[in-house]
């Protein structure tokens, strides 16, 4: 019985997605160069909320979901880089609700992960850092670390 | 792949014109009996102790190999695979026959790539189980609807559902607060209380419920009150008026009972990778009679089934001879001979050195700066995805 439930799920997730999902988001699985769709990794945006330092920019994300899925949570990567204290360097993002033995559980569905890293963005954790230089500026230096949110905020504008 | 999924896709938007036709009862019972693991209509459903369920395979695949396992929704701890809730299965046969239809096909094709199969419900089963009924207390009321079990499985899923569908075989009467045991039977959670005895066990099949106090089965008593309110809030009334006249002795057990098993939850999941021995686990192997998965301890493997999935026991329901069938569509008699087995324990997988590889694996990662060092040196950041360990 391998195999049977992620994509199974994932096509429900889709389904779901596409009958109802929060305003300025996106989220669909990736198409391949031969026009095929790999349920297993999509492409999403997530907009930084509305009266915070990341509104106006829409981030983008990748959500990797193994063949466990949905037993074992997906990995969400923003780019390479991406500026904010719970973030590795790799982009991956550290949240609870991600982390299989703490905050998982297979009926978190894709729009609560894209809502809960939306989050995040304005309410990094402290007690969980990830990179050096958002957490060093998170907690030395506020003046600095608006201003590069917000700098980063600018990179990623709205595609449309 | 991509074909099926663009034809799924077009089917999914073209039949979600007909369901909003289709009236009210298919739409809020379709999502009131959404499996939350694979997000489709709840097939073969299992109702865990906390009250949440999910389809067969949903909850095995999703079970723990060597440790206690979580409910997909609110994570409490459960270390039984329970047993299929037949009254919610022929239920929702009744509610959604073209999607439970369309389910049995998805999952049988599945069964068969895979070679292992979940308990098939055939006609016979069903009388079987009713003749179990009989033995014990039987109702006039489950003798009414004998007949009905042995008809075409059309005729069933023709007839609507009606109060008779829902009864609790303790008060015969309609169900309230409907609490599932290990074993898949049904009862109102008061009568449940009222039963004495630790552990509970089962009125209808004999079975010991292991684990926690069933809590309410969240969907199934929610369906009951929105379908027949009146019925449910009558029940409703009886039960009260029960609880009133009894002695104020021990006013809620129920209460009681579930704060003692949260406290026993809370102790038992912190230690219980640091203090359990655990050489003694059989990994992946279950107990075909009460469910426990992983067997701990003594585990006995039926010699004679041939099944790839194979039989097993725990030292606890071998010593007292279960009768039962096999919790995966095994062909088990009494008569099979059994053999202890440890070629599944811990200790010896680890002997073999598939599990070894990955520990010195773990080892290295302690004491190598990966490429996402975190400044405060959380080696147990594991951001290469696979492992992420807890703090």
């Amino acid at each position: 019985m391998s195999g049977g439930i992620a994509r199974g799920r994932l096509t429900e997730e889709r389904k779901a997605w596409r009958k109802n999902h929060p305003h300025g988001f996106v989220a669909r699985p990736e198409t391949l160069p031969d026009g095929s769709v790999n349920l297993m990794t999509w492409h999403c945006t997530i907009p930084g909320k509305q009266g915070t330092d990341w509104e106006g920019g829409f981030f983008p994300l990748t959500i990797h979901f193994s063949e466990d899925y949905p037993s074992k949570p997906p990995k969400c990567k923003f780019p390479q880089g991406f500026f904010h204290p719970n973030v590795y360097p790799s982009g991956t993002v550290c949240l609870s609700i991600l982390n299989e033995d703490n905050g998982w559980r297979p009926a978190i569905t894709v729009k609560q992960i894209l809502v809960g890293i939306q989050d995040l963005l304005d309410q990094p954790n402290p007690a969980d850092p990830a990179q050096t230089d958002g957490y060093h500026l998170f907690i030395q230096d506020p003046a600095e670390y608006k201003r590069r949110v917000r700098q980063q905020a600018k990179q990623y504008p709205p595609l449309v | 792949m991509a074909d099926r999924e663009t034809a799924k896709f077009s089917a999914s938007s073209s039949s979600s014109a007909e369901e909003e036709a289709g009236g009210t009862l298919s739409n809020e019972s379709s999502s009131l009996f959404q499996c939350c693991v694979c997000l489709d209509l709840l097939y073969k459903p299992i109702v865990l102790a906390c009250g949440h369920s999910s389809c067969f395979w949903c909850v095995h695949k999703a079970m723990h190999q060597w440790r206690e396992s979580h409910c997909a929704i609110c994570r409490r701890p459960y270390k039984h695979f329970p047993s299929i809730c037949q009254l919610l299965h022929l239920l929702l046969l009744k509610l959604e026959p073209a999607d439970y239809k369309r389910r049995e096909m998805e999952v049988l094709e599945e069964e068969k790539n895979a070679g292992v199969y979940s308990p098939q419900f055939v006609d016979s089963d069903v009388g079987k189980l009713h003749t179990v009924n009989d033995n014990g207390t039987s109702t006039a009321n489950i003798k009414d609807r004998r007949p009905e079990d042995f008809e075409h499985l059309e005729n069933i899923i023709k007839r609507k559902v009606s109060v008779d569908d829902v009864m609790c075989s303790l008060c015969e009467r309609m169900l309230y607060q409907p609490a599932v045991l290990n074993c898949g039977h049904v009862y109102c959670q008061s009568c449940l209380s009222d039963l004495s005895g630790e552990p509970l066990q089962c009125h209808v099949c004999q079975s010991l419920h292991p684990g926690d106090f069933p809590n309410v089965c969240l969907n199934l008593g929610h369906f009951l009150e929105e379908v027949f309110p009146r019925e449910y809030a009558m029940r409703r009334e009886e039960v009260q008026l029960k609880k009133a006249q009894r002695p104020t002795a021990n006013p809620s057990p129920n209460s009681v009972q579930a704060q003692k098993a949260t406290e026993k939850i809370g102790l038992r999941d912190m230690y219980f990778c640091l203090s359990e021995d655990m050489s003694d686990v059989h990994v992946g192997v279950g107990c075909d009679s009460c469910g426990v998965y992983p067997i701990i301890g003594k585990r006995y493997k039926c010699k004679d089934c041939t099944e790839a999935i194979g039989f097993d026991l725990c030292e606890a329901c071998y010593n007292t001879s279960s009768k039962l069938p096999g919790r995966f569509n095994q062909q088990h008699t009494p008569d099979h001979k059994f053999e202890l087995d440890d070629s599944q324990l811990l200790r010896n997988i680890l002997m073999r050195s598939a599990l070894q590889l990955d520990i010195s694996e773990q080892g290295h990662q302690l004491v190598s700066v990966p490429e996402d060092d975190d400044p405060h040196d959380y080696e147990n950041h594991d951001d290469e995805g696979n492992g992420y360990e807890e703090k």
